[in-house]
């Protein structure tokens, strides 16, 4: 099952989610389209991979709704929730690979646990594929343990992409990585979208590198999503906190970043969806 | 800690075994994984197992004999070592060495992944983690743990006899007869039927903690920690249980 082509990929409707007192995400909503990548950007703790949490299904929101690939992710029993993951994939912040097997099997770790009768070749020219396309190509028998940095979030994404999924989700791709391996990462991003045609959602607090790779960007701060647009009309917003976002290297005004409350916050009528 | 939170803590891992035992009943274990879990359990607890189990037999000789001898009974030392070893301490001991060495391992384990997101990426991919990190490690410790719990047995009764004959002169032929009065079939039965508990106990409240382990080195290290003290206390109170259950 796929979803029609004007569907978006995801849909966040007055979604809030808190961890005992602290309010973590507060009456959010946007929607991703399909066949585009879209960037959540916003400092640490600003709740970016809460949401990340929620699209995968790991966390489910305390109210509102969050509907993925047409599931309602609130709703879903873990059955709905597991078939619907078989339709994604998601590169981890540190890859998330597993150090007991090498390149080839963490490659493989997917098709081999939903296509079990496929056969061994066919499942090895995947890998190869696979590994090919994150530019890794004949790194099948080696352990993961030997690997750099920017090796293992290549393996991340090519384990990501082996099953083919409608929407791919990357947990700060670029952190940890020197500059140079960081802008390999978001060219491989651009490439692989171009290639594959599938939906990207990029959660970061790079806004070089997500200004590289995003169609769309949105921003996060004190649990609102203060902005989200296209990136061309995303990068001309007045709003202070989106300004000195983007001159990284300004100094904030005296005080530091504003109150919510004196900001320009984007409403639910208001964001660009 | 209150009751209200040890109530809360039960009702988390009560949640946490029906969402295994969901997962893990009627679909085969993953491919290849449970004979080397035994494996590795049993390899990493039976050493140390064995240290323990053997000198445990010999102090039990000692204090049987030293109490005993006053009032002349002092040949009553196998029916000790058999009513004590056998029933009660073969089991806890085998339990507790298991706990403490592939316990801990289970429960850093699961910690280290539940860090690393791997548990995550588990999930993410579609795969059940309560399947694929606990079935494993279920069936090897369930598989491992009444041959480890025979094997100390055989081990206390063994340097007991040692000391026994050897050391403070016995007759051998008649403590084993004394340990066999002491003992019956019935007695390797239960104790196999605790080791087996046990060995659930174990794996679970290890795993639990390990699946439910703050981040970073110190997350870790409470997990761990916490998982070895929970579950030598639970094969304690459970042994308590049985005993009560199956002589009373």
């Amino acid at each position: 099952m796929t979803t029609p082509a004007n569907t978006p990929v995801i849909q966040f409707q007055n979604v809030s989610k808190s961890f005992g007192d602290h309010l973590v995400l507060d009456d959010v909503s946007f929607s991703f389209p399909k066949g585009q990548t879209t960037a959540i950007i916003g400092h640490s703790g600003a709740g970016k991979s809460v949401i990340l949490k929620h699209i995968a299904g790991l966390m489910k929101p305390d109210a509102g709704q969050v509907v993925v690939l047409g599931c309602d992710i609130a709703q879903a029993d873990p059955k709905e929730i597991r078939a619907t993951r078989k339709r994604m994939g998601m590169l981890f912040q540190n890859g998330a690979l597993f150090d007991s097997m090498t390149v080839g099997e963490n490659v493989a770790f997917p098709l081999v646990h939903h296509h079990r009768k496929m056969p061994a070749s066919e499942l090895q020219g995947r890998v190869e594929e696979a590994l090919k396309e994150v530019e890794l190509p004949g790194f099948q028998n080696r352990p993961v343990v030997k690997l750099s940095g920017g090796q293992r979030k290549r393996v991340g994404l090519a384990r990501a992409l082996i099953t083919r999924p409608e929407l791919v989700l990357f947990d700060e791709p670029n952190s940890g990585l020197d500059p140079v391996t960081s802008q390999a990462i978001d060219e491989l991003t651009i490439h692989l979208k171009g290639l594959l045609g599938i939906s990207f959602v990029v959660i970061s607090h790079d806004i070089v590198g997500s200004l590289k790779v995003a169609d769309r960007l949105g921003m996060l701060y004190q649990g609102k999503l203060i902005e989200y647009h296209e990136v061309s009309r995303f990068i001309q917003s007045e709003n202070p906190v989106v300004k000195a976002f983007l001159q990284r290297n300004v100094k904030l005004p005296t005080g530091g970043l504003p109150e919510l409350s004196d900001i320009i916050v984007a409403d639910k009528a208001g964001v660009d969806r | 800690m209150n009751p209200l939170q040890l109530l809360g803590g039960l009702g988390r891992f009560s949640l946490f075994c029906w969402t295994f035992f969901k997962a893990a009943i009627g679909r085969r274990p993953p491919a290849g994984k449970v004979m080397g879990e035994a494996y590795s359990i049993g390899v990493r607890s039976l050493p140390i197992l064995m240290v323990i189990a053997i000198f445990v037999g010999t102090n039990l000789t000692l204090q049987g004999y030293y109490a005993f001898q006053p009032i002349g009974g002092q040949n009553l030392v196998g029916m000790f070592v058999g009513l004590a070893g056998v029933r009660e301490l073969a089991p806890i001991i085998a339990a507790s060495m298991v706990a403490a060495k592939a316990g801990t391992h289970m429960a850093s384990q699961v910690a280290v992944m539940r860090s690393r997101e791997q548990i995550d990426a588990l999930e993410v991919m579609g795969v059940n983690a309560h399947w694929y990190l606990i079935t494993p490690r279920f069936l090897g410790i369930m598989l491992v743990m009444p041959a480890l719990t025979t094997l100390a047995i055989f081990g206390m009764l063994a340097s007991s006899y040692g000391v026994a004959v050897h050391q403070l002169g016995l007759n051998g032929t008649e403590f084993l007869e004394f340990v066999r009065a002491a003992t019956e079939s019935r007695d390797l039965i239960i104790c196999n039927i605790k080791a087996l508990f046990f060995g659930a106990v174990i794996c679970l409240v290890c795993c639990y903690n390990g699946f439910n382990s703050e981040p970073g080195p110190k997350g870790v290290g409470n997990a761990t920690n916490r998982a070895v003290v929970t579950a030598a206390v639970s094969c304690v109170l459970l042994n308590y249980l049985i005993s009560e259950i199956a002589y009373a």
